[in-house]
């Protein structure tokens, strides 16, 4: 549609600067309505998974969607916009929910690199893992949100937006404002702690998750 | 682990760029290389599959549906504040 919207330059009701056919307001909001608002859906179970509870999701998501529409004429169209939204979402959370949420955080160091860690456990329980698996996949949803929601915050978004939204590292990187290694050890830490949470429901379910040894690696 | 894998890829390697296969973030000579040793290496392949599992999991257990009355409160809000807008003098 226009081409050449200038972030920040342009204030709400006005035409983006250089735009050969001016966007009037109320095409923008047909425009949001059309394209935004279909993420609805996505950005609540999100804000669900982040403030672990239906009324500060729905907070979120509202605040959300006012502040995406108050700089949408900002967004260049064609450009990610689940991406510019869950920017939005993530930076709101952190803003306004993160500190009044207050959740006691696991202390983690976050610099090791994790991927030596998971080279390290090797291959010590091979021959076992189809039974783990099989356990993991008859796992009620409710547990594996369960654990999620036990995951440090920044765990928990990394995994989220990897593993739900399928986003690139680099835009998880930039979502949530970090580098692209932190991304990758907050992705494998927070996978790791996953697994073994969901291990832990499984053999508390009763359901087999080896054959041999017992215990999972925390 | 270091059992070398005749296609040249070890287990450790195999291992040590697990995510990056699963999350797509390999380059395509790269996760061919990877898919020739999972090919042979059945434990590498099993240690795949399991995170493979959880991703899928989690993928599969978080998708919520907005409740109705939200949907109805941000296209209010929008349109309040399109009405805002477009009242504003001179636009």
């Amino acid at each position: 549609m226009t081409d050449d919207q200038k972030p920040g330059a342009v204030a709400v009701g006005e035409t983006p600067a250089g735009s050969t056919e001016p966007e009037t307001a109320e095409q923008r909001t047909l425009r949001f309505e059309r394209d935004a608002l279909p993420f609805l859906d996505q950005l609540y179970s999100a804000a669900m998974r982040m403030t672990r509870n239906p009324a500060d999701a729905e907070d979120l998501v509202q605040e959300t969607f006012a502040k995406a529409y108050a700089s949408f004429h900002q967004f260049k169209e064609g450009t990610n916009l689940k991406a510019w939204l869950y920017r939005i979402l993530t930076n709101t959370f952190i803003n306004s929910y993160r500190k009044k949420q207050r959740e006691p955080q696991p202390s983690l160091a976050e610099d090791v690199e994790d991927w030596q860690l998971a080279r390290a456990e090797s291959h010590t329980s091979s021959g076992l893992k189809s039974a783990e698996a099989e356990a993991l996949e008859r796992l009620p949803d409710s547990d594996v949100k369960e654990a999620l929601s036990k995951l440090p915050e920044d765990f928990r978004l990394a995994v989220y937006l990897a593993d739900v939204e399928g986003f690139p590292y680099k835009e998880i990187a930039e979502i949530m404002d970090t580098p692209i290694g932190t991304v990758m050890s907050r992705l494998h830490r927070g996978r790791r702690q996953l697994r073994s949470m969901l291990t832990d429901y499984a053999r508390e379910r009763g359901m087999r998750v080896d054959s041999t040894s017992s215990g999972a690696k925390s | 682990m270091t059992e070398q894998q005749p296609s040249g890829t070890d287990c450790a390697t195999a291992l040590a760029n697990m995510f990056f296969f699963l999350d797509h973030e390999l380059a395509k000579a790269d996760e061919d290389e990877i898919q020739r040793h999972l090919a042979d290496c059945t434990p590498c392949l099993r240690k795949y599959d399991l995170e493979r599992t959880v991703k899928t999991l989690v993928a599969r257990s978080c998708t919520e549906r907005a409740p109705e009355a939200l949907r109805e409160r941000v296209l209010v809000q929008i349109r309040q504040v399109h009405i805002e807008i477009t009242e504003r003098p001179g636009t």
